[in-house]
């Protein structure tokens, strides 16, 4: 038996995701993530939201970009003993 | 009154009408979000959603829009569901004042019924789903999330409960939201700045009261477990966790224990938020789950955020404009009423007597340094006492002929504002500005308003007289 090919990251692209879960009722659907942005999909989504090529570009980036993204809260110094 | 967990308070809303059960098989997305959408759509008289088939769940029960409507709001309180918005507003503030409420400890709890501490999947053990087709992830948004100050661990008056976005990433891992004017985010410093990381206990499906108190703007050192013995006129039941020893609400359906990583921050969100945008994405804090309780069956409690109005401006409108009515009234007796009902008080309106000249613009300015306005409050409009703040054509008159921006508006530069404001610029600064509505007292003089009109003779008889002509006449159509 060959193991499933996993999907794309539909928002960062990266092709190294894996899976979640699956529905409790077998078949029905299956729940993805990706490591790398944290993205979460389910098998059942509109295409607008599984397929990277249709995902919203303005929702989409890099996992590069991930370093530049605001800090909140912002980590405070260590207190010094 | 009393809840003593969401389910009896589910049974309360199907009584009154105020509940909907959906047995149709729907999917997850976007079923869930789009049917709870709607129901605020139709109005602030909408009922709670139960979705009780959910294709590819076998037992899975979702809770969406419990707090909804204004109907919804009052059995929440435990008020009659067609309690008048300001009446419930009065009564809210009464039983605020009876701070501190009691507790009262006990050592079982139904959420104790499962427990797993070993290979936790949270996708395996909640329905998660879905809100916004730009969200990120899946998150639990409508959860109590208790901390305490690792400095002052024994003091319940610190222990905090809130109400914190959570993005579920990963089978125990969970992006949490601590903006830096919450208290969470207080403790999560002190915890921080030793290198500790701080324990956190997730506390969801939750009596109706539980949920307007986590989301109050309350004094760093008020209890929101006493605040809701003093809202509810009955102790509070809590139990401890196991793990963390934090206290979560007795009658939860789940309760996640786990840490926030110390020093720890990677990428969150975007997130649809109140303000009617997504949140974007930036990099917060992680939370680990290491034991998850729950009843047998949980029912997972959710709410759709968006485009206001949704379910959080029900839930987050009378809790945040009664304390912020209560702390500005001990510096200011005059003050009448004070509604934050908009975008969760980004505007708050207050009317207040006026002693003096420039009196209306101190009130206004005293709202910023609050709890609430520290983080939100970025307009505030100031009316007459004979001005109903929750009326808004009368709001709309007195800022059409009160105002007059020569002398009427003050505008502070450099303010703090939470990140999510998407005007503020940059993320988390603003400027902010107080409207003074109000009629010039001396030795103030601007403007002609020595002739302010007023109803004729005798028109409250009259209202009396018709409104009971016309309720006898729809009697009268009704019994036809």
């Amino acid at each position: 038996m060959t193991a499933e090919k996993l999907p794309m990251c539909p928002r960062c692209e990266t092709d190294k995701t894996e899976e979640l879960t699956k529905s409790p009722d077998p078949g029905v659907w299956v729940i993805y993530r990706c490591p790398t942005c944290f993205f979460a999909w389910r098998s059942t989504e509109p295409d607008f939201i599984t397929d990277p090529k249709k995902y919203d570009p303005n929702f989409k980036f890099k996992p590069e970009d991930m370093a530049t993204f605001q800090v909140v809260p912002t980590v405070p110094d260590l207190i010094k003993r | 009154m009393a809840y003593k967990g969401l389910r009896e308070f589910l049974n309360v809303l199907e009584k009154n009408g105020q509940l909907l059960r959906i047995s149709e098989p729907v999917l997850p997305e976007p079923d869930i979000a789009s049917a709870a959408c709607a129901g605020t759509k139709l109005g602030d008289q909408s009922p709670a959603l139960l979705f009780e088939n959910i294709k590819g769940y076998t037992t899975a029960k979702i809770a969406m829009n419990v707090h909804a409507s204004w109907p919804n709001h009052a059995l929440a309180i435990g008020m009659a569901k067609d309690t008048p918005l300001k009446e419930q507003f009065f009564e809210f503030v009464k039983r605020y004042q009876t701070y501190p409420g009691k507790i009262e400890r006990r050592a079982d709890a139904p959420w104790k019924e499962v427990v797993i501490d070993k290979d936790i999947n949270l996708y395996d053990l909640m329905p998660l789903l879905r809100l916004n087709q730009g969200d990120g992830g899946f998150y639990i948004d409508k959860s109590t999330v208790v901390s305490r100050d690792l400095n002052d661990w024994d003091n319940i008056d610190t222990q905090n409960c809130g109400m914190y976005r959570l993005e579920v990433k990963g089978r125990n891992r969970i992006g949490i939201q601590p903006i830096p004017e919450h208290d969470i985010a207080i403790h999560l410093a002190r915890a921080e700045e030793q290198g500790k990381d701080l324990p956190v206990a997730i506390c969801l499906g939750n009596d109706p009261l539980m949920s307007i108190v986590s989301g109050m703007p309350i004094l760093y050192d008020q209890s929101e477990y006493k605040m809701a013995g003093a809202l509810q006129g009955e102790p509070y039941r809590i139990t401890a966790t196991e793990l963390t020893g934090l206290d979560a609400p007795w009658g939860s359906e789940f309760v996640l224990e786990g840490k926030i990583k110390s020093r720890v921050r990677e990428a969150e969100g975007p997130f649809g938020e109140f303000t009617g945008h997504y949140s974007g994405a930036r990099n917060m804090p992680v939370i680990e789950i290491d034991r998850v309780s729950h009843r047998k069956n949980p029912i997972f409690e959710h709410l759709y955020i968006g485009m206001p109005w949704t379910e959080i401006d029900y839930l987050l409108g009378i809790n945040t404009g009664a304390p912020l009515y209560v702390q500005l009234k001990e510096n200011f007796p005059e003050i009448v009423s004070v509604n934050a009902l908009y975008t969760h008080g980004l505007v708050v309106i207050i009317s207040t007597k006026r002693r003096f000249g420039g009196f209306a613009k101190a009130v206004g300015l005293r709202v910023f340094s609050t709890p609430h306005g520290m983080g939100y409050a970025k307009v505030v409009i100031v009316v007459d006492e004979t001005v109903d703040p929750y009326n808004l054509p009368q709001v709309m008159w007195a800022l059409s002929t009160k105002f007059n921006p020569q002398f009427d508006l003050v505008v502070v530069p450099g303010m703090s504002v939470l990140s999510l404001d998407p005007g503020s610029d940059p993320e988390g600064m603003t400027y902010k500005m107080v409207i003074d509505a109000t009629t010039p007292k001396a030795p103030e003089t601007h403007g002609h308003y020595s002739q302010e009109l007023r109803d004729p003779a005798g028109t409250q008889q009259w209202m009396k007289q018709i409104g009971e002509m016309v309720a006898s006449a729809a009697k009268q159509g009704g019994s036809r």
